[in-house]
């Protein structure tokens, strides 16, 4: 029997848990600066870039379809954190597995959330220009990109450098860690799109630091449930390990 | 017997990879389609997730 058919059941019920959670959290703290912008957006009058026209969905579907899209990405995401943690054999192979679970779900959260974050911050509706989404997609992707080589280059150094005392070890790659960051940073262009007069500053930091809020329960939320889950201190069900 | 020190590490099987493939194509319709893979049901499939695609930093309007 194999037993990866048990951790990716367990990666898929971590990622609906964090995925409802994160849509809770995305409900209560970044509809109501949606929901300003879009008054922002609406008292321009009518914008040509082929949004929000005809009322295809109404807005009521649209809060829906938010919470729905937390839910769904992160299943998705629990079916790919199960495999990346069952591949990740280096990933701290001497802790538990929910240490590892955590360990790289924040890792993750840094690479695929944190630094787009900083370098191409999250905009609510009525801020991007629709003419250049698709190169500010090619960055945004390609940033989260570079960053994943960053986490698996982290767990590669980690071992080679496993004949150093831990904490000189950990030291060493902290740095190299820091190090990619701040040079990725610096290196990916800056995003094309200038803020629109008419969007409040304090608009958009309150999206800014709510969107955070909701990837950061997503993913921090998918590493501890699946660290729950498939830990054997807590776990109910044996795998089995053959 | 396999590593004990790798209980939870099982082997990957092959079709583990054609499931990350598949997670990878429902993230990408969640959050990215824009009439590539979907053509005009794509527009539905768009403004449903919208809130969504904002809240989680997607690159939008
Ligand atoms: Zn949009």
């Amino acid at each position: 029997m194999n037993s990866f058919r048990g951790v990716l059941l367990r990666g898929l019920a971590a990622g609906g848990v964090a995925g409802v959670l994160a849509g809770l959290v995305g409900l209560v703290v970044v509809e109501a600066p949606i929901r300003a912008a879009l008054a922002v957006e609406q008292a321009r009058g009518q914008v040509g870039d082929g949004h929000e026209h005809g009322e295809l969905v109404s807005r009521g579907t649209q809060v829906v379809g938010g919470v729905l899209a937390a839910v769904v990405v992160g299943v998705a995401l629990g079916a790919l954190f199960a495999t990346a943690h069952a591949g990740a054999r280096r990933w701290l192979p001497r802790r538990s597995p929910f240490a590892r679970s955590v360990a790289l779900s924040a890792a993750l959260f840094g690479a695929a959330a944190l630094m787009p974050a900083v370098k191409y911050p999250a905009n609510p509706p009525g801020v991007g220009d629709g003419s250049t989404v698709e190169y500010r997609t090619v960055l945004y992707l390609g940033l989260i990109a570079a960053g994943l080589l960053v986490v698996h280059g982290a767990g590669v150094l980690a071992a080679r450098l496993a004949h150093l005392a831990e904490p000189v070890r950990f030291t060493a790659v902290a740095l190299a860690v820091v190090a990619a960051a701040v040079v990725l940073l610096v290196v990916f262009p800056a995003g094309p799109d200038q803020i629109p007069a008419d969007v409040p500053a304090g608009l958009l930091w309150e999206f800014r630091l709510a969107s955070l809020a909701e990837t950061a329960t997503l993913w921090l939320g998918l590493g501890l449930a699946f660290g729950l889950l498939v830990d054997p201190a807590t776990r109910r069900t044996r795998l089995t390990s053959a | 017997m396999t590593s004990p020190s790798h209980p939870l590490s099982p082997a990957l099987p092959r079709w583990a990879y054609a499931v990350a493939l598949l997670a990878l194509a429902v993230t990408w319709v969640v959050l990215q389609e824009n009439g590539l893979a979907l053509g005009h049901a794509a527009e539905v499939v768009h403004e449903f997730f919208h809130d969504g695609r904002h809240a989680l930093g997607v690159p939008c309007h």
